[in-house]
Parts: C-alpha cells; sequence; structure tokens
C-alpha cells in the first residue's frame, strides 16, 4: 500500500471503518493488529473527549458524565477535528445537541452549550491592537451614518429561548437550590459574552439594546443598525460600546463579519 | 518604587538552551511559576496550548521574560503525504517570534489526513516514501521559521510489515537530508524498544552523535493483556523509572551534557515533584560532563 492510501485506511480504521488490507499491512506479534489500533482509538477519543469536556463543563454537569461521554463520541464521529488547535474543536456540538433526539429532550441544554462555546472563544480570543478613536473625528458628518465596526474578537452575542446563563451558572457553582428555582422554559435572554480586559463577563442586555449591539458588530452600518430602534440613544450607546472597547476598528466600506477579524484586510478600510 | 506597570520590563532571557535539566510547563503552575520564581534553568511548553490569546499566553510571556523557553509541537503532522496545514504553521510562526524560544520541536508522526486532525502521534512506515514526505515538510518548516528544528522520536504501538529502514537508521538520513537536529526521548526509545523488541542500546547508538540537541525522559505506564502480555503506553503520567534512568545515563555518556527535559503531562503532580525529577535529571548530566572531562 502507497504511503496516502495506508495514512486514509489508518484514519477510517480509528474512526470505525475497519480496512482488511490495512490490517494485512501491520505487524502483528505477541498483540494482534486491531489490539495495536486499539490503543490509538483510545488516545483519540479520551483526547477528543477531554477537549469538549474543558469547552463544555456546564453541559456535562447537567447530563452526567456517562451520558456526555457517548453525545460525545457520536458527535466526534460525525465532525471530527480539522485543525491540530483544539481549542477549536466543538463548534457545532450545540448544534448537535439541538438536533440529537436524545438530547433535544431537554431543550435548554443546546442553549448551555452555546453559551459555554461563547465562554470557551472569549477566552482564548486575541487581544487586538488599542484602536486610536481620534481619527473618528475626520469622518464627515454626511458620512457618519455609513459608519461600519469591527467588533473585539471576545464578543459573542446570543439570543436565547431559555435562561441559559442563569443555568449555566448555578450549575458550575454546583447551586442545587438557585437550578430548582428556575425554570428552564424561562423568559428569552439576550447575552453579552466578550473579554475586554483580564476577565471574563457574561450578561443580559434588554432586547433594544442587544439588537443594536449585534447589528453593530455584525458590522452593519451605523443607520442600518438604528433603524429597527429610533427611539435608543445613538451617541449614548455608540460612547458606551466605544468607551467599553467593544469595537476595535472602524470603516466605510462594505459589510463583512466583523467577529474574530483583528486585521483590516483591505485598503478601503481604515484601521486604527 | 512606581506603579508595577511603569516598572521597565528586563529584556527576555535568550540564547540556547543551558545544558541543564528543565521542566515540561503545564496550566496548573503557571501561577506559581509567576509568583513564586522557581529555581528551573528552563521551560518547554506544547506549541498548540498557545496559539489563541488569552490568559495561558499573558503567562507565557510573562514567564518567557525570566525563562529560556522550548517549543514542542504536537500538531503539525510532518508525515502527513498532504500539504501542512498552513494555518498551523502561520500561528506557530506568529507564536515564534513573540516567545522567541531557543528550541523548535515536532515529531517524527503523522496526526492529519486529508483534512481530519486525530491527536495521536500516529506511527509512519519507515521506508523510503516516508522519508521523502518528511524531510520536504522538514525543509518547508524550516524554511518558513527561517531556523533548524528537531524532530523526535515517537513511542509507538504497532509497525508496518513493508518497513525496510530501522527507525533510528531513518532519523539519521532525515538529518543528512534536511539539517534538522533531533530531540531523543529516551523513555520513547524504552518504550518503543519493549514493544517491538528492539535494542534501546542499538538505537541509542546509531543516531548522530552532533545531531542530538534534546533529551525527554518521562513516565510511562504498563498494560497487561490477557494471557499475560505486556505493552508499555507511553502516557507521561507518573515519575520516570529506574530502567529509563539507567538508559538516560547511557544517552548522556554518548551525547554529552543535553539539556533534558522532565515530561509529565497527566495526574499533574506538586511542582516540587516536578523538581526533585529535574534535579535528578541534573545529577546525571552533572556525572557526564565529569565524566567526559576525565
Amino acid at each position: 500500500m502507497r504511503l496516502p492510501e495506508l495514512q486514509r485506511a489508518l484514519r477510517d480504521s480509528l474512526m470505525g471503518l475497519p480496512d482488511p488490507a490495512l490490517l494485512e499491512s501491520i505487524e502483528a506479534g505477541a498483540l494482534s493488529a486491531e489490539e495495536r489500533l486499539n490503543i490509538y482509538r483510545n488516545t483519540i477519543a479520551a483526547t477528543l473527549l477531554k477537549a469538549l469536556r474543558l469547552n463544555f463543563p456546564a453541559v456535562e454537569k447537567l447530563v452526567g458524565a456517562d451520558f456526555f461521554a457517548q453525545c460525545a463520541a457520536d458527535y466526534i464521529a460525525r465532525e471530527p477535528p480539522r485543525s491540530a488547535y483544539l481549542n477549536d474543536f466543538g463548534a457545532g456540538f450545540a448544534a448537535w445537541l439541538a438536533a440529537d433526539t436524545h438530547a433535544a429532550t431537554l431543550p435548554y441544554l443546546a442553549d448551555v452549550a452555546r453559551l459555554e462555546w461563547a465562554v470557551s472563544r472569549a477566552l482564548v480570543a486575541e487581544t487586538p491592537a488599542t484602536p486610536d478613536w481620534a481619527a473618528l473625528a475626520g469622518v464627515e458628518d454626511a458620512l457618519h451614518t455609513q459608519l461600519r465596526f469591527i467588533a473585539h474578537p471576545s464578543v459573542t452575542l446570543l439570543a436565547l429561548e431559555s435562561p441559559a446563563d442563569a443555568i449555566w451558572q448555578a450549575v458550575l457553582a454546583g447551586d442545587a437550590g438557585a437550578l430548582a428555582s428556575l425554570d428552564p422554559a424561562g423568559p428569552r435572554v439576550h447575552l453579552l459574552i466578550e473579554r475586554l480586559g483580564a476577565d471574563l463577563s457574561v450578561r443580559r442586555l434588554a432586547a433594544a439594546e442587544w439588537e443594536f449591539a449585534h447589528a453593530l458588530c455584525r458590522g452593519m452600518p451605523l443607520a442600518a443598525a438604528l433603524a429597527a430602534h429610533p427611539e435608543l440613544d445613538l451617541q449614548g450607546q455608540l460612547a458606551l460600546h466605544l468607551a467599553e472597547g467593544r469595537l476595535c476598528a472602524w470603516h466605510l466600506g462594505g459589510a463583512r463579519a466583523a467577529s474574530g477579524l483583528t486585521s483590516v484586510p483591505d485598503l478601503s478600510e481604515q484601521s486604527l | 518604587m512606581g506603579p508595577a506597570h511603569l516598572q521597565p520590563q528586563p529584556a527576555p532571557v535568550r540564547g540556547p538552551l543551558p545544558a541543564q535539566a528543565g521542566i515540561g510547563l503545564r496550566f496548573p503552575h503557571h501561577r506559581a511559576v509567576i509568583e513564586t520564581h522557581p529555581s528551573v534553568p528552563w521551560f518547554e511548553v506544547h506549541t498548540e496550548n498557545y496559539l489563541g490569546g488569552g490568559t495561558s499566553l499573558d503567562c507565557l510571556e510573562q514567564i518567557r521574560r525570566d525563562y529560556p523557553i522550548s517549543l514542542h509541537g504536537v500538531g503539525l503532522s510532518l508525515g502527513s503525504t498532504g500539504p501542512l496545514d498552513a494555518r498551523h504553521l502561520k500561528r506557530i510562526g506568529e507564536l515564534a517570534r513573540r516567545i522567541e524560544p531557543a528550541l523548535i520541536s515536532e515529531h517524527l508522526s503523522f496526526s492529519l489526513i486529508d483534512g481530519i486532525f486525530l491527536p495521536d502521534l500516529l506511527p509512519l512506515p519507515m521506508t523510503e516514501e516516508s522519508l521523502q514526505v518528511m524531510s520536504e515538510h522538514v525543509l518547508q518548516v524550516q524554511d518558513s521559521l527561517g531556523r533548524q528544528i528537531l524532530v523526535e522520536n515517537p513511542s509507538s504501538y504497532l509497525r508496518y510489515r513493508h518497513s525496510p529502514i530501522p527507525e533510528w537508521e531513518f532519523l539519521g538520513a532525515l538529518v543528512q537530508r534536511t539539517g534538522c537536529a533531533l530531540l531523543c526521548d529516551v523513555n520513547n526509545v524504552y518504550v518503543s524498544a519493549h514493544n517491538h523488541g528492539w535494542s534501546p542500546e542499538i538505537y541509542l547508538s546509531a543516531l548522530p552523535l552532533k545531531a542530538v540537541r534534546e533529551i525527554h525522559v518521562a513516565g510511562h505506564s504498563e498494560r497487561t493483556l490477557s494471557g499475560g502480555r505486556r505493552i508499555l503506553i507511553d502516557d507521561h503520567g507518573s515519575a520516570v523509572c529506574e530502567g529509563v534512568w539507567n538508559l538516560y545515563r547511557r544517552a548522556i555518556n554518548r551525547f554529552g551534557a543535553v539539556p533534558t527535559l522532565i515530561e509529565w503531562d497527566n495526574n499533574i503532580p506538586a511542582f516540587e515533584l516536578l523538581q526533585a525529577q529535574a534535579a535528578r535529571a541534573g545529577g546525571c548530566l552533572a556525572e557526564a560532563a565529569l565524566h567526559a572531562a576525565a
């Protein structure tokens, strides 16, 4: 077997698709080829389970270690990691939980997973260069409504059907009383998750403020971000986001995904 | 004294690793190292743990001011037949610019197959085809990083029927073709030699003498299967065993006093125990230096 075929056969075999030709190509000796492959399977499974446990500790506490391990194994088989940077592993876990027939009996579970993924993103987000907002004063007044912003890479805004933040806090604190008093089908929450300085912050916003921040952080022009809520104090809201460091660059160009973008990739933009 | 953040920062320690025993730095010990500044000649970290931002990278940058650092990667997958993960290599380059490590090392293995990453050091058949793949990738990494890298011998649990080149000769040929250096993991030599019936002494004596720039020692575990069959597993979860210490002494008698790392990644113990293991390795290094001088 040539090397590319052998590597694919080994990958398939380690992921549960046995390949008789691969077994033939492995020296058996005191251990069978399958026993030898199992050593690698165990390490891979344990490493990936650990990566998911680190990213989703509250989900694991909610469902218990055994059920979590089963969910993790199913998820790993369907969406194995694409990169050696395992902090990025688990992006689809919340969506997978929402779709899984067993996990879907706990509808708040996927919301807690969405929150934990946002927390994980915030914890490993890179720190962008400190912007100098003074140059913003040079933009003509007529263009102000066309300004678009790029969010700090740690920022995620989530609108969730269940009070996932309260569930998450109670579970991680081991506060059974708080957990018992919660209505998991409770009111929709609008969350802002970020790490702008040293500390992680998870907090609720009013719906209108959240929608404005969400539009702003997605890179929509100011005018469009404000259109749905003309009652908001534009100056006050924008000043707050700038002062708190939630926005890290501005431009007058086309729309682009804001979250996670730390450099400004084309000349039509102005990075501060 | 002014506020701490206004104090001038000392310049980071630069230059090669001292030929002393360092410690593998893991997250649970970050805070203690920063606060107590223990007497450790150098630290090694897993590259992949610092590729994002956040607290861990902040800690490493602080620790870097006072200690030489070695970056030890587990994710470049030098032995993959496909292209290297360009984004991963770029991130390693960015980290290296930030940390200015004394050494950068990776493994003789593969993990990435057609875009799927399996987090283990999967074994290559020791063939000319594998040697070409490894050589091309080592040259590409060295070119991208602008420096020599070290390649480590892995522990392995299977061999292929068609694997005509002994692993130790394969490593020698890789050094010749690429100018890379070697990280000789003595525990991995011990584990693989046991699992495949090799002679660890032949392994060590065949490695090119001047290419070995770092040594790893670590703990392993023994698993007994049905019928009393035994296999050694390189799990970095315990103290270095006497057999590995003995092999380590032979290694440094041959390679000289080479910077040596205590690796301990699972069931991570109190920092003092790691220091005690490093002190033992340091004693062996001092003995070897005396032996060489005699």
